[in-house]
């Protein structure tokens, strides 16, 4: 696959909003190619939606520039907005329209939206057209946020925070409509502060503290940096000292038999020398990518 | 039509309707005055000679002839007031509404300009004032001679169109208040007292010598005078309420092109 060759469908150069003294991003730079899933992680207050409001020119850049399918998003809105499915995080709705007359003027503002694509939307989201909005539950609102983001089948997907207040059940299906977008050739731009829904979705996670991107990664290399923990369980104690020096190892704790380890990337020298041993038993646990993001967190780490 | 023109004016047809009955029910009761107020205009008019000026300015000093009584109850105090409350309202929340409710957002991810979405706001807008205008014109047509309130029809359409323009003026100021800052309270709260002053002005002024030359300078004048029920239509008074629409509407396209979106 030659994908990272082709244009980018979205991309931010040195992208900087300043707002008085509050919040805002800084220097962002990226770029997320065709078919790709790239998720933005970070607390709240990071910057995460303020990158999403400048890729939509709701709000415009202090510095540097963002272009969607090439397009200047200020000057070609209309164009981009075309090609763009947006789930905004604070999702908001004409409260006393009902859904099936909401969704009727989205399509319409959309323009071609076959009816038939936002009824089998519902359908599979299990979202009644015919309630008005503002007697639905939170989750049921966000279904129809869902609905508006995917019903003109979007090349570029702009989710912020998407499975925010849905049963897990949803979630799924959730997961299930976006899987097959992107097996339609679909680009995901997702923002989220739960880790499981990026590693869920995505590709590659850019991690945004403060308004700057920290790093910017693939998930499974960014695994790679988190710390592992292997717990040895030999046939007679193994004196610490004999992990202590290996390269990687973070930490070492002996409890009888059993040696417990924290190692930061390859595993090798740690698994060699635990082989020198007569071994019992070892334990090891993939990092999810919530450790490896901590790991950005914790100020005694380097990062 | 455009789908958000179609959508915003579907949104307001429920609050067009109300308005609509109160204005006529309004207009019919004060139609149905008429005959006693007629009737009495003698001692009404030696209680006004002992009132102060800027009160006779107010309210008008012939209530015996038909029009003269309109011009008094109908256009130069209840009408334009609360026409003002709502084109003012619906002005204010037309932008701002959707920003403070956040919807905008959204709307926005559309394909559509903003230019676009403030052009059928205003439209909307220009829509339900017109229909109000026509109704309060109508109602006067059709209740009026029931009990003897007879005005020509070009007099009452001149003076029912200038009522629009005022509606419209006030209106798009609130707009342009509105689209310019994304603050709904502060559109009408601006666009209110900017209303308020320009109407005292206008009734004061007459008679207070210190206020005078700024009587241009309030719509209401340009509104009134001549009276659009005796003179008809004054094209430079039609003009002038356009122009101020007009202005307010390039202030409002400009600033919200260019502004951030409140998050």
């Amino acid at each position: 696959m030659t994908i990272r060759q082709e244009a980018p469908v979205l991309s931010a150069e040195g992208l900087t909003k300043r707002y008085g003294s509050e919040r805002g991003v800084t220097d962002l730079t990226f770029s997320v190619a065709p078919g790709e899933a790239l998720g933005f992680l970070g607390p709240n207050g990071a910057g995460k939606t303020t990158t999403i409001r400048l890729i939509l020119d709701f709000i415009r850049p202090t510095a540097g520039s963002v272009r969607v399918f090439g397009l200047d998003p200020r000057r070609e809105g209309v164009r981009v907005h075309r090609r763009v499915g947006y789930l905004p995080g604070e999702l908001a709705l004409y409260e006393r329209m009902s859904v099936e007359a909401y969704l009727r003027s989205f399509a319409d503002l959309r323009g071609d939206v076959p009816w038939s694509s936002v009824q089998e939307l519902a359908d599979r989201l299990d979202l009644k057209l015919t309630k008005r909005i503002h007697e639905l539950s939170h989750g049921n609102k966000q279904k129809v946020g869902l609905v508006q983001a995917f019903m003109h089948r979007p090349e570029l997907l702009i989710l912020d925070e998407p499975t925010q207040g849905l049963d897990p059940l949803v979630q799924q299906t959730f997961y299930a409509i976006v899987e097959e977008e992107r097996e339609r050739g679909a680009t995901v731009f997702l923002s989220s502060h739960v880790m499981p829904e990026v590693e869920r979705v995505c590709d590659r996670v850019g991690i945004i503290r403060e308004g700057r991107l920290v790093t910017i990664a693939d998930i499974g290399r960014l695994k790679a940096r988190a710390l592992r923990r292997i717990e040895f369980h030999f046939e007679r104690p193994v004196p610490a000292s004999a992990f202590g020096s290996l390269p990687g190892v973070k930490s070492v704790s002996v409890h009888g038999d059993s040696v417990l380890l924290s190692v930061e990337g390859p595993v090798d020298a740690v698994v060699k020398e635990a082989a020198r041993h007569p071994l019992v038993s070892l334990e090891t646990r993939e990092p999810s990518l919530e450790e490896a993001f901590l790991a950005f967190y914790d100020p005694g780490q380097p990062s | 039509m455009n789908p958000l023109l179609r959508k915003t004016l579907r949104d307001q047809t429920r609050s067009l309707v109300a308005w609509g009955i109160g204005l006529a029910v309004l207009v019919a009761m004060y139609a149905a005055f008429y005959p006693s107020v007629r009737d009495s205009a003698g001692d009404l008019q030696g209680y006004l000679e002992r009132m102060p000026e800027a009160f006779r300015n107010l309210i008008g000093g012939d209530f015996t002839s038909p029009a003269g009584y309109l011009r008094s109850e109908t256009f130069s105090t209840l009408g334009p007031i609360l026409f003002l409350v709502f084109a003012i309202g619906t002005g204010a929340r037309s932008i701002a509404g959707e920003e403070e409710g956040r919807t905008l957002d959204l709307l926005l991810s559309t394909p559509i300009r903003r230019r676009q979405v403030l052009f059928d706001k205003w439209i909307a807008m220009l829509v339900s004032t017109a229909a109000l205008s026509v109704v309060v014109g109508l109602t006067i047509v059709l209740i009026g001679p029931a009990f003897g309130l007879r005005v020509p029809l070009s007099g009452l359409a001149a003076q029912c169109l200038m009522l629009f323009l005022l509606g419209m003026a006030f209106g798009t100021i609130a707009l342009a208040v509105g689209s310019g800052t994304g603050r709904k309270g502060l559109a009408n709260g601006i666009t209110g007292a900017f209303a308020t002053v320009a109407y005292v002005l206008n009734v004061v002024a007459p008679s207070v010598k210190a206020v005078e030359p700024l009587r241009p300078g309030s719509p209401f004048r340009w509104y009134l005078e001549p009276d659009p029920l005796v003179a008809g239509l004054s094209l430079g008074n039609v003009a002038v309420l356009v122009g101020i629409a007009a202005l307010a509407y390039l202030v409002a396209a400009v600033a919200f092109e260019r502004r951030d979106l409140r998050a």
